[in-house]
């Protein structure tokens, strides 16, 4: 526009030029449309050209130029507008963030590429959109829920889980675990890594199918197929508070090799002292894993005395009476809420020693053997277990050979316990007897609220009797949960007395 | 079961919150018994709700609700009941291919138990008889070492080949079984595997046949509730819009009523509000008023007190002051009566030394004096025998002038009376006659009786009294001229003769002896006189006045026999201040009657004069001798005071020139006022005529001198006019202008 005005005046008279220059600026203020300030440069070039030539030429040009109705003042963009968009152009080589005006900061962040490096924008953004935009970006489904609602959490949390996922031991970089560590560890609180896998032998592509594919056959037998050592990585994460575990290769598929699921001492040994140190781990799972009742002891011994753990998964996996038995030590030497042993192979002793623990236990609310074979002995010894016991709410003893002497102790148990709330006994040998031995406690209970007996051999009626009371029974639960004021104990009456002084 | 407690008890606790307070015991309060107390009475309280609940009320309430809401109510139960049904189904449907595939498990883990068994029994059996035929053919090599024959050797090497490969062959053939075994498997692997992929299909299928079932349903229900609800909103609505209206205009009804009752009290209340205003404002006024007159009575009295605060201190300074002056003045005074005392007993020494030397020079003066006063005496006696002896020439002269004098005077009035005559004859035409006066025929002095001292007075009328008997008539004309008139001398001499008796003690005692050989009257005579003497009489008036009070004092109290103390006669009668005459004349104008009668009573006494002896005891009876002394003390009293200032200035004898004055003054104004006013008259009027006179006198002469003065003019005329110079003055007119120029 300069330009063009310049160049009017180099060859109109004076007068005239002032006067286009008005008449300019009138039709500028006038049509305040949407304004394209390289479309309106663009223009002038021809009238230039021409305008050299003769004095018509340049009247025409200037009438050109005064009906451009897109021009506006509006189309030159705020200083701010460049500074903010230099910014964000220039932000992997300097980041400034924090010294900007909230509105301003929005406007960056709004703006900024998802792929930018982490160690630039991990520990300067905090903006849940951005970290949004990021995890929208590389995965397209994320449960936001499961990570604390909290985006940037996510975010981490999968990318250092599919690092872990996809490192392979000596063949990986593990600086590029521990050179994330620094961004990552104050974010992230779980890592669920459902595959951890194997050093490799063979020349082969990384990826677990294409690696699967070549060395399925022709596999030499090596001692050193140890995996990635946690331990670094675990104690650099401060926050950590769930750590999910599985050493094994995820959809191998047809091309299954035994040793792809090999849980070595040593990695035994790192692992139970990785989750020693960390003391903030609130939940620890290890399934899948081929974790026998040596493993089991080991681990189970570097959880002894843990400080925060409430959770304990160790189901699908190898674990025999022993391992039951250290587990049954475990309960009384923790805070333990929830145990899990579904799919092993405990047997009645093993199921003996956890019954002689949980008999005197505070702290456990689950405890699932599923899976199992504890039979009558073990399934007697743990409803005695239950006659004491007043925290287990939630049991699980679902294929694990049971019949009838177990459900006479149960019904038994079941009339006097007040806590237990979900039983399952499916895929059991019950029995008709034992089915109608179990209707007649289950009349006496009111707060049960599950009661799983399917397959095994009940009679239909009782079966369908107790769902009765079970429905009963949650009716009476939802009322209680709608008017929690009516059914009150006077032992609870009298602890809110003590915040009101 | 357990978390719902706690909130129940909160809200119940808070409900008991909103209650405690009116029970009276707080649990916030300081004392700790009474929140203790407060404590038990809610767990009481808490307690008995509980009871109460347990008891059925919840039910009830329960039952209530239920009836109260039932339409959505029931709708929103039977989906949920439906809902949960479903969802328990679902779940059931879903998770029942775990429990399938659990139960498969389980199946396979029996079966593979009992396989593992069976191979492990085979295995084991294989083993025995592999080892019992491994055992054999071992002992057989034993055997073959003893073998010396190669046929038996090679037979039984034979042998012992096909044992071995029988036991290969068992091997082999237990390990294609197993190996067989593992492909079956393998495949059963694969078999699972697409199981397991074809169950997680179904599972996934059922999931998702759930989902949309559950959500079919679960909209549908929510429909039917949506449904159910609006209904009910709708019926809610309408009745509660009727309820509303109706409340409402009730409402408004008592709105209303509250405001007309609101008005009436905003009324009252402004007419209270007013009354208790302007009462307010009038005791306000009032007390206000009072107060300011009580804070300006303050105020003055404060002033006042500053005032007399402010005076007195004023006056005490003042005072102070006037203290200190006068300290100082005294300090000042002591200092200078010291200096005083000392000089003064400076001058007292003086003085006494002077008095001492004065004394002395007394004396001597008083020696001088004594022998000068010897020598006056003499000379006084000396002088008065030449006064003596210049009074009879003075007489002589005196009366040698007095004649010379009075010749001259008559030697001029018989002038005058010649003029006089002349005038009247020769002026006036008149006739003339002589004036006659006694004075003219007087030649001399005019002479004088001297006055008579008392005891003259005394002698003559006791003397009187003696040749009363022989010339009773002729002294009784003398008498008169000496005594006043209206007092008798029988009355004096026995008044005299009582005052002579009463009174002896005023005669000294040694003249008492002297009188005794002497006459009565002579006795008489003396002794008045020593009394006389003494009480101060010494002349003629006073012996009268002595007589007269006397008088008077019988004249008061005979009569009206009253005792009046003298004073009060005294002052009746002011003595000293009117000569005796006034004093008798003011006593006859008193007693007028009286007068009379006691002249009378001297007439008869002195016609006759037996029965004035006969008169004479009532007499000096009405004069009781013991008021005389009475009388003498008032009389003396009286006396006292025009004595004193009269008794100095008292001459022998003077000569009364009263009546020469008069003589001369005739002998002066012997022409009257009448002839001499006659005269200044004529006298006036031939001054005027002889005016008259001269002027026609210098008339004349001015007439003569200008009658002379006119013939000289004539004549110098004519001499002027005759002589030259006239013609020589005369100056032609060119001179005359000649004589500016130089």
């Amino acid at each position: 526009m300069q330009e063009t005005l310049a160049t009017s005046t180099l060859s109109a008279p004076r007068r005239s030029s002032i006067f286009t220059q008005e008449r300019f600026s009138t039709a500028g203020q006038t049509s305040s449309t949407g304004p394209q300030p390289s479309r309106s440069s663009n223009i002038p070039p021809p009238g230039e050209s021409k305008g050299w030539n003769s004095g018509t030429k340049v009247r025409r040009m200037r009438r050109i130029i005064a009906e451009d109705p897109e021009w506006s003042l509006a189309i030159v963009p705020l200083l701010t507008e460049l500074c903010i968009r230099h910014i964000i152009k220039n932000f992997q080589n300097n980041p400034i963030l924090k010294q900007l005006l909230p509105e301003h900061q929005q406007k960056v962040l709004s703006h900024l590429s998802p792929e930018l490096p982490l160690a630039v924008t991990a520990n300067l953004i905090d903006d849940e959109s951005y970290w949004r935009r990021c995890c929208m970006h590389r995965w397209p489904v994320c449960h936001v829920a499961r990570h604390g609602g909290s985006w940037k959490r996510l975010f981490f949390e999968r990318h250092l889980e599919n690092l872990i996922k996809h490192f392979i031991p000596s063949t990986t970089d593990p600086a590029v675990l521990l050179d994330l560590l620094p961004l990552c560890r104050s974010y992230v609180r779980r890592l669920r890594v459902d595959q951890l896998l194997p050093p490799v032998q063979l020349p082969g592509p990384p990826r677990t199918g294409e690696l699967s594919d070549s060395g399925s056959e022709g596999e030499t037998e090596e001692p050193a197929t140890d995996h990635y050592q946690l331990r670094d990585l675990v104690a650099g994460l401060s926050h950590l508070e769930e750590l999910d575990l599985v050493y094994g290769v995820k959809d191998c598929g047809m091309n299954f090799e035994g040793n792809l699921f090999l849980f070595t001492y040593r990695d035994c040994h790192s692992l139970a002292a990785t989750i020693k140190a960390c003391h903030t781990l609130k939940i620890f799972r290890l399934t899948r894993s081929k974790v026998d009742d040596d493993k089991a002891r080991i681990l189970i011994r570097g959880l002894l005395d843990h400080p925060a753990l409430e959770e304990l998964d160790l189901s699908h996996n190898l674990i025999g009476d022993r391992g039951a038995r250290a587990a049954a030590k475990l309960l009384s030497h923790s805070h333990l809420r929830v145990l899990n042993l579904a799919n092993n192979q405990v047997r009645a002793p093993g199921a003996q020693s956890l019954a002689h623990a949980l008999a005197h236990n505070t702290n456990l609310i689950s405890l699932n053997l599923r899976l199992n074979c504890i039979e009558d002995e073990g399934g007697q010894a743990l409803a005695h277990a239950l006659q004491t016991n007043k925290c287990l709410t939630t049991l699980h003893l679902g294929g694990n050979e049971l019949s009838e002497p177990t459900a006479t102790l149960l019904s038994q148990v079941l009339s006097v316990n007040t806590t237990l709330t979900s039983i399952n006994l499916s895929c059991n040998h019950i029995g008709l007897d034992g089915g109608k031995q179990l209707l007649e406690g289950m009349s006496d209970n009111k707060t049960l609220l599950e009661f799983d007996l399917r397959l095994s051999d009940v009679a239909q009626e009782s079966e369908y009797l107790i769902g009765q009371v079970l429905c009963a029974n949650r009716e009476a639960a939802r009322q209680r949960t709608l008017n929690p004021g009516h059914f009150m104990s006077p032992v609870i009456a009298k602890g809110p007395e003590n915040p009101a002084q | 079961m357990n978390p719902p407690g706690p909130l129940g008890v909160l809200e119940e606790k808070e409900e008991e919150h909103l209650s405690t307070p009116i029970l009276g015991p707080s649990i916030h309060s300081d004392n700790p018994q009474e929140r203790i107390h407060a404590r038990r009475l809610r767990i009481a309280a808490r307690l008995e709700a509980r009871r109460r609940e347990a008891l059925g009320e919840y039910l009830d309430g329960k039952k209530e609700s239920e009836e109260d809401q039932s339409k959505s109510y029931k709708q929103k139960e039977e989906s949920r009941l439906k809902l949960a049904k479903l969802l328990l189904c679902g779940t059931e449907l879903v998770t029942n291919i775990q429990v399938a595939t659990d139960i498969r498990e389980i199946h396979r883990r029996v079966e593979e138990q009992e396989l593992k068994r069976q191979r492990l029994e085979k295995l084991e059996n294989e083993v025995k008889t592999s080892q019992d035929k491994f055992d054999e053919i071992t002992a057989k090599w034993e055997e073959g070492k003893q073998k010396r024959i190669p046929q038996d050797l090679w037979d039984m090497l034979n042998t012992q080949q096909m044992h071995c490969a029988g036991l290969i062959e068992d091997k082999n053939k237990l390990i294609s079984e197993l190996q067989q075994e593992l492909k079956i498997k393998d495949d059963q692997y694969v078999k699972d595997l697409k199981k397991q992929s074809d169950d997680i299909c179904l599972l996934l299928e059922r999931m998702e046949e759930q989902v949309k079932h559950v959500m079919k349903t679960f909209r549908q229900e929510l429909n039917y509730i949506e449904k159910a609800f609006e209904v009910e909103r709708r019926d809610l609505l309408t009745s509660n819009k009727k309820k509303w209206e109706q409340a409402l205009q009730a409402h408004n009804t008592k709105e209303l009523e509250y405001l007309m009752n609101r008005i009436k009290k905003v009324e009252d209340y402004e007419k209270q509000l007013n009354r208790q205003r302007i009462w307010d404002w009038e005791e306000y006024n009032m007390i206000k008023i009072k107060l300011e007159q009580d804070v300006q009575v303050l105020e003055q009295q404060l002033q006042q007190m500053k005032a007399t605060y402010q005076l007195n201190q004023e006056k005490l300074e003042y005072n102070f002051q006037v203290l200190k002056k006068r300290d100082e003045e005294s300090t000042v005074i002591k200092s200078q009566q010291k200096r005083k005392i000392n000089r003064l007993h400076d001058t007292l020494n003086n003085l006494r030394s002077k008095y001492a030397k004065q004394i002395k020079q007394f004396q001597e003066e008083n020696q001088s004096l004594t022998s000068d006063y010897k020598r006056l005496v003499t000379q006084f006696k000396e002088l008065q025998k030449s006064m003596r002896h210049f009074a009879l020439i003075d007489d002589k002269q005196f009366r040698e002038i007095w004649l010379m004098n009075e010749e001259e005077a008559k030697d001029l009035i018989s002038r005058a009376f010649g003029v006089d005559r002349i005038i009247h004859t020769h002026h006036l035409g008149l006739p003339w006659t002589a004036p006659d006066f006694w004075f003219l025929r007087n030649v001399g002095p005019i002479s004088q009786q001297p006055r008579k001292s008392a005891t003259q007075i005394l002698e003559e009328v006791l003397m009187q009294a003696e040749e009363e008997e022989t010339e009773e008539a002729a002294s009784e004309a003398e008498s008169y001229l000496d005594l006043p008139k209206q007092i008798s001398p029988k009355t004096t001499r026995k008044i005299l003769m009582l005052l002579c008796d009463e009174s002896g003690f005023l005669i000294e005692s040694k003249l008492l002896s002297l009188l005794l050989p002497l006459e009565k009257n002579e006795c008489y005579l003396l002794k008045l006189d020593a009394i006389f003497s003494a009480l101060g009489i010494e002349s003629e008036d006073d012996l009268y006045k002595l007589v007269n009070f006397f008088l008077k004092y019988r004249v008061y109290h005979s009569p009206s026999s009253q005792v009046i103390h003298p004073y009060a006669f005294l002052q009746l009668n002011p003595w000293h201040l009117s000569p005796p005459q006034e004093q008798t004349s003011l006593l006859s104008a008193l007693e007028p009657g009286k007068q009379p009668d006691l002249e009378g009573q001297k007439e008869e006494s002195l016609v006759e004069g037996e029965p004035e002896e006969k008169e004479a005891p009532p007499s000096s009876r009405l004069i009781h001798p013991n008021d005389v002394l009475k009388i003498l003390e008032a009389f003396v009293m009286g006396l006292k005071k025009p004595r004193d200032s009269w008794a100095p200035v008292r001459l022998k004898y003077v000569r009364d020139n009263s009546k020469d004055s008069e003589y001369w003054e005739a002998l002066a104004t012997v022409i009257p006022d009448t002839t001499q006013n006659l005269w200044d008259a004529l006298y006036t009027a031939l001054e005027k005529y002889h005016l008259i006179l001269t002027q026609r006198a210098k008339l004349l002469i001015e007439n003569n001198s200008l009658e002379q003065q006119n013939t000289e003019l004539q004549m110098l005329l004519q001499k002027y006019l005759d002589s030259k110079i006239n013609s020589e003055l005369q100056v032609p007119p060119t001179r005359v202008f000649r004589a500016p120029t130089k």
